[in-house]
């Protein structure tokens, strides 16, 4: 079988495996799996709210996906997403509370501008460590993820902090929250769904069609080759890792322009580690990483309806577990596969 | 058997005739946390069996699932011919709760631990919050008759107004048992920053009993479950036995190492360890407002519920109360009934902490 058909087999054939475990699970705890499957699609896509959340779920992991995606065919493990992203957001928050004066067509632009590049930012310091020290990107990733997130939690809870309840900034003006494409009762659907796509193939063009990808790409399969061949290393890390942060703090500014209109104490609520997840499941291909954050999306979104039949929210971590494990592990689908085609 | 059948149609139609829902929507804790999701859902089942409510949880997943989740709920409630109650746990819903509340107004809402951003509360909202420093004052109280050192800890998890409360009420329970006893038991303080990372809370309890500190009382969330792991190391290690009785031996001939609980009666959590618990009565408010929207005894707004309400209160020291003289629990008894009957107010802010005068109290024994 081609490669390519198996980078698309593997993970869909993975989700195959991780239902029908699941529903031996589900008769376990003494549920109707076809109830609670019912009830799953019912809250993903069932109504126009449904769909509208499960939009809304799927966007910032689609960003978060490429984000550490893009980091993996640089070679470069970003675990930093979560930092980025909240770093990201943060910073745009704190400017874009101060923007009611420009038009939106200024504003909007300016917004995500600011917090993809505190997101580069943020993420380059790992980056410029590796290049310089060695300092290996996972460690320091996860050691600026605590930083981020507890500098958020300062600000939230001190300096920025507005009214009672909810430890929370300002809101954003008006003029830079994302136009709304889809309103139900209290949840607004925005075009936040849209720039991730554009990101998406942004990504795509990125690293198919430019000398920038290449390089990155070259370095990330081989730096020594690389080297040789006139690549400087260096600076292809920290790029790698600038461009992976800029797409983190991308979601953190459709999570904060399209979503919460302000900075929430918890506002990244661990998107930026299912970037993982979803970046394994998408096999670090950006219209992989769609459908993934897509499934994930709606999965989540489902859980919440399949809550009322008494199926618990675990249920889907669970099918999510062992699609991710299936998919890091490709060797037993693909055995199975192979199997099975020798069989017949 | 025809009768039969008629008597069980009759029954299942009276059944099916009445449905009242009560749907709790959880923080991104959710159930098992041993604190107030869990408190709030046991109340929730108490209507079940008192008043034959419907009853479902929702949990949440991340914050953004708060609106969406409150809508979904709201939207099953207004199927249900007789309608219901949804229920929003945890400070952290705030914003949520109000903004769905607003887009549902036939639906009953219902908060705990949350307080009206704003002065107009809708209709269709009730919030309970809780007199938390009444029932922390009296283990403030317990802690500074009991200490064998003159030292006591706190240890608070976020300094967020339920915690501070808590911690408003400890510090004036130490202060008053000085005042009338002409003691100086002192106070250290410190925070965990953090909700449920018990390892947190075990490396500061630990630097508290460093600094000689012989009980603290934590208000930290699961942080708490290392604290109270922290005193229970350290007796175990004193006594050279998990034994309760004799820890209790120990404990009652020379003191030791205690904690103090919080929320919910955590003094099964190290039997004879833990000295009190400070209790917030979550379950109570969440039963209290299935009632209200059940017996159409709806009056919106905020209830604060303290001892007089039974909203707080302090733990029956299953284990401990051994360890505590008769005269000590005797006052304990009277300050009680003072703060019910408002001739000692506890503070509940810095500033009223600060400028807080213990009043003349003459024990009548």
């Amino acid at each position: 079988m081609n490669k390519k058909v198996m980078a698309i087999l593997v993970p869909v054939v993975s989700v195959l495996i991780a239902l029908a475990i699941s529903t031996v699970i589900i008769l376990l705890i003494g549920k109707n799996p076809i109830d609670a499957y019912g009830a799953l699609i019912k809250g993903s896509f069932g109504s126009k709210q449904a769909i509208a959340d499960t939009v809304i779920k799927t966007t910032p992991l689609i960003l978060t996906g490429l984000a550490v995606g893009f980091g993996f065919r640089a070679g470069v493990f970003n675990i930093g997403a979560e930092g980025q992203m909240v770093m990201g957001a943060l910073i745009a928050a704190t400017f874009a509370s101060n923007f009611g004066s420009l038009p939106p067509l200024l504003a909007i632009p300016l917004t995500i501008l600011i917090a993809m590049s505190v997101g580069a930012g943020y993420a380059a310091i790992a980056g410029f460590l590796k290049a310089k020290t060695g300092a290996h990107e996972v460690v320091t990733t996860i050691m600026l993820n605590w930083i981020a997130t507890y500098f958020a939690s300062y600000m939230v809870t001190g300096p920025l902090k507005v009214g009672s309840g909810t430890p929370k900034s300002p809101e954003i003006s008006d003029s830079c929250q994302l136009p709304v494409l889809m309103k139900v009762g209290a949840i607004e659907m925005s075009a936040g769904i849209i720039i991730a796509i554009i990101a998406a193939i942004f990504m795509y063009i990125l690293l198919n069609k430019t000398t920038t990808g290449y390089e990155v790409k070259a370095v990330g399969f081989n730096p020594y080759a690389a080297e040789y061949g006139g690549i400087s290393v260096g600076k292809n890390i920290v790029l790698a890792m600038a461009i992976s942060g800029a797409l983190a703090g991308l979601a953190g500014a459709t999570e904060l322009m399209g979503v919460h209109h302000r900075f929430l104490g918890e506002l990244s609520g661990g998107k930026g580690f299912d970037g993982i997840s979803i970046a394994l499941i998408g096999q670090n291909n950006p219209i992989g990483i769609i459908f993934a954050a897509f499934l994930i999306g709606a999965l989540r979104t489902g859980s919440n309806e399949m809550q009322f039949i008494g199926v618990p929210k675990h249920m889907v971590m669970i099918i999510q577990g062992i699609v991710i494990f299936l998919v890091a592990a490709d060797r037993i689908v693909r055995t199975i596969m192979i199997r099975k085609r020798v069989e017949k | 058997m025809k009768k039969v059948l008629i008597v069980l149609l009759a029954v299942l139609f009276v059944v099916s005739a009445f449905s009242f829902k009560a749907i709790m929507v959880t923080d991104t804790g959710g159930l098992g946390d041993k604190s107030f999701n869990d408190g709030t859902w046991a109340g929730i089942q108490r209507a079940v069996k008192e008043l034959g409510v419907e009853a479902k949880v929702i949990q949440s997943y991340e914050q953004a699932d708060y609106i969406s989740n409150l809508s979904k709920a709201a939207e099953e409630v207004q199927k249900e011919p007789d309608g219901g109650i949804v229920y929003a746990v945890g400070f952290m819903m705030t914003d949520a709760l109000f903004q769905v509340a607003q887009q549902y107004p036939d639906v009953y809402f219902a908060g705990i631990d949350i307080a009206p951003p704003s002065e107009a509360v809708p209709p269709n909202v009730i919030t309970f919050l809780f007199k938390e420093q009444e029932s922390a004052f009296l283990v403030g109280y317990l802690a500074a008759a009991t200490t064998r050192v003159g030292k006591v800890g706190f240890i608070g998890g976020i300094p967020i107004p339920p915690v501070e409360r808590f911690r408003y009420g400890f510090e004036t329970g130490v202060k008053v048992y000085n005042d009338l006893h002409g003691t100086n038991v002192t106070i250290i303080k410190g925070y965990t920053n953090h909700f449920s990372d018990p390892k947190k809370g075990k490396d500061l309890a630990l630097s508290q009993f460093a600094e000689g500190v012989d009980i603290i009382f934590h208000a930290s969330g699961a942080c708490g479950n290392g604290v109270i792991e922290a005193a229970k190391e350290k007796m175990i290690a004193l006594v050279g036995s998990e034994d309760l009785s004799k820890v209790i031996e120990y404990a009652f001939e020379k003191g030791g190492y205690f904690a103090m609980g919080v929320d919910v009666d955590q003094d099964y959590m190290a039997p004879g360890v833990v000295l009190a618990s400070a209790m917030k009565g979550v379950d109570t408010a969440s039963y209290m407002g299935v009632m209200w929207a059940y017996n159409g005894e709806w009056t919106p707004g905020v209830h604060t519920l303290g001892l007089a309400e039974n909203g707080v209160r302090m733990s029956p020291m299953k284990y401990t109360k051994g360890l505590v003289s008769n005269r000590t629990l005797a006052e304990l008894e009277y300050l009680v009934t003072m703060i019910k009957g408002g001739t000692l107010v506890v503070p509940d802010t810095e500033e009223s902490l600060n400028s807080f005068r213990t009043p003349k109290i003459e024990f009548p024994f």
